[in-house]
């Protein structure tokens, strides 16, 4: 998420910790507020071994804090964790709490997530500041626009390879910055950059489909990609939607995250495209349930831009 | 738009011709792309392709793709076509095609049914790419570029295209007009800049034969040329060029025009055979020609060889 956004918003429910980006739209990252929505949510246990929460808003409490730093103090807490295990210790906890304390120089409390690592030979205190935590009404402003964002798309085309397809926008995105994204029931995604004087596009076919699908049509091997998608979406098989060039590239750069799947896919009315990355439990081929990592592209209405 | 399609009433495009690795083309055409916006006219005929861009009616550099350098290759149309086009644009338009690891066949078409040149990827059934170029009726080509040999022997020189770029590159500091002087006695080649301060660049045929791999002059030639003009002419050679130790042909005509030859292999990495049009498996036809002319700034003082 570090490349998504400067700030986001963590939120604590008595189930799930999540990173959320954008949600709240203006308010959460200042005049971009069209950016594109980033959620990564983990069930509790899997982050936790002991998890103990409480707040006057039915315990669920949310709150800014800067990327950079909140990666800043993960890093180094790992460093230090690292060298703790001695043989036969169990490995240390670290322990993560919400308090207020005086900061150095100033007079009023401030809020901050404290880190309690402790090493072989050294414990480290890590203090990350972090906004007040959200008002009664913004908590409910962020739960409501995360389950609006629950909505999922119709149709799923798993995209085989992330790298590639970054590659392939990076070259893109030198064209133009709307970028037409359509996919089919019949797993092709078609990508397109058009400008006065250029088109550029890239179909894949035949990719793994999920949710509704289609059996693709007979003989339209012979038409060019653009003619092929239009068909498609004038027999209501497909969906296409324009999205900008640059949240798209800031979609991409979750695959520094490791997803072992990506799926494309478009929300019914074209109301933003939705990017799914999904993690297997290690060792098989069973997505892992307790994560749920998820980037929604606010659709450009072709009219304004 | 071209005036060979009138007359023929089947669809048929002119041109349709296969690449089987863009990288080389790629980095022929960069050579001759010294800024961002650049028009290019672009020329068909059955013996190639040929790329023409020119500056202020002072600098024109061609790039000239044989018809040997493509898989394929059907011309079906009448004379020679011209269209105008950005040469930034077909850059960057192949560079689409050409990512690392994907060397996919790229087939070149035209026209497209609105006169587009058309790029598209062969190969893969599942994965397409595609790209659609504007092309707009192209400018004139100025003619007085036509380089003729001022006397009966030919005043030219061969340098490797290393020592080139590097001596044009070390006159960027005093800047302004550089003299290109050749002499026969004793054979030498002099490349002098003087501006904030002087630098003088001499090549001696005799003294090392590792630098001019060829040196013809039979009498006292010298001119003046822009720097930004003759930079222009090394600043984007691919760096295969250089690897590979290439050499560049440089000429002088019939009032000083100023002919730099390079010439650019398009062979593709770790492939030392490959199958082009003729059937023929040798990778020395595989070479593009990218021709830069200058002509020289008008000055009273240089001997002239008129």
């Amino acid at each position: 998420m570090d490349k998504v956004g400067r700030v986001c918003h963590i939120y604590l429910t008595p189930t799930h910790a999540m990173l959320l980006h954008n949600l709240l739209g203006a308010t959460a990252s200042g005049s971009d507020g069209s950016g594109p929505q980033c959620v990564a949510q983990f069930a509790r246990d899997l982050l936790f071994r002991d998890y103990y929460l409480s707040s006057r808003n039915g315990n669920r409490i949310a709150f800014a804090v800067d990327i950079a730093l909140l990666h800043r103090a993960l890093r180094s807490v790992l460093a230090v964790h690292a060298q703790s295990p001695a043989a036969g210790d169990a490995p240390a906890a670290i322990q993560v709490r919400l308090v207020n304390k005086l900061p150095a120089g100033s007079r009023s409390a401030a809020p901050f997530l404290t880190f309690e690592t402790k090493g072989a030979r050294a414990a480290v205190v890590q203090d990350v500041p972090i906004s007040r935590p959200l008002s009664r009404s913004d908590v409910e402003r962020l739960q409501a626009a995360l389950d609006a964002a629950q909505e999922l798309p119709q149709t799923l085309v798993q995209v085989p390879d992330l790298p590639q397809l970054q590659s392939l926008v990076d070259r893109l995105k030198n064209v133009g910055d709307l970028l037409t994204v359509a996919v089919t029931q019949y797993g092709d995604l078609h990508l397109q950059v058009s400008t006065s004087v250029v088109t550029v596009g890239s179909e894949f076919r035949r990719l793994r489909v999920l949710g509704d699908r289609a059996n693709a049509p007979v003989g339209d091997q012979n038409l060019t990609a653009s003619t092929r998608m239009d068909m498609a979406v004038e027999r209501g098989e497909a969906l296409s939607v324009q999205v900008n060039m640059k949240h798209l590239v800031k979609s991409l750069h979750c695959h520094l995250a490791k997803p072992d799947c990506t799926f494309y896919g478009i929300v019914p009315h074209g109301a933003c495209l939705t990017v799914i990355f999904q993690y297997f439990i290690p060792g098989t081929r069973l997505t892992d349930k307790s994560i749920s990592f998820y980037c929604r592209l606010p659709i450009l209405d072709p009219g304004s831009s | 738009m071209s005036s060979s399609t009138s007359g023929r009433d089947d669809d048929a495009p002119d041109l349709v011709c296969q690449l089987d690795c863009v990288h080389g083309m790629v980095e022929a055409l960069s050579s001759a792309r010294w800024k961002r916006h650049q028009d290019a006219v672009m020329e068909l005929s059955q013996h190639g392709v040929v790329i023409t861009v020119e500056e202020s009616g002072c600098l024109q550099a061609k790039v000239f793709l044989k018809r040997e350098l493509f898989v394929e290759y059907e011309y079906a149309g009448q004379g020679r076509v011209r269209f105008g086009l950005s040469l930034g644009l077909l850059i960057d338009c192949l560079n689409i095609f050409s990512s690392p690891g994907h060397a996919s066949a790229v087939e070149i078409r035209y026209p497209g049914p609105d006169m587009q040149l058309l790029l598209k990827s062969v190969g893969s059934p599942d994965a397409c790419m595609y790209a659609e170029i504007r092309t707009r009726i192209p400018d004139t080509v100025s003619w007085d570029f036509q380089f003729e040999h001022a006397g009966n022997t030919p005043v030219t020189f061969t340098v490797k295209s290393a020592i080139l770029k590097e001596s044009i590159d070390d006159l960027e500091w005093p800047g302004s007009n550089i003299q290109i002087q050749m002499q026969p006695d004793p054979p030498s080649v002099i490349l002098k800049g003087e501006g904030h301060g002087d630098l003088q660049i001499e090549y001696p045929y005799y003294a090392n034969t590792d630098l001019l791999i060829a040196f013809q002059c039979d009498r006292e030639v010298s001119y003046r040329y822009k720097y930004k003009f003759l930079r222009a002419t090394t600043s984007n050679i691919p760096s295969s060029v250089i690897k590979e130790n290439r050499g560049t042909k440089v000429q002088i005509g019939r009032g000083g025009m100023l002919k730099i030859q390079h010439l650019i292999s398009v062979a593709r990495p770790g492939m030392p055979y490959y199958r082009n049009i003729a059937g023929g498996d040798d990778q020395t036809s595989r070479i593009v020609y990218v021709e830069f002319f200058v002509k020289p700034e008008e000055d009273d003082n240089t001997v002239n060889d008129a």
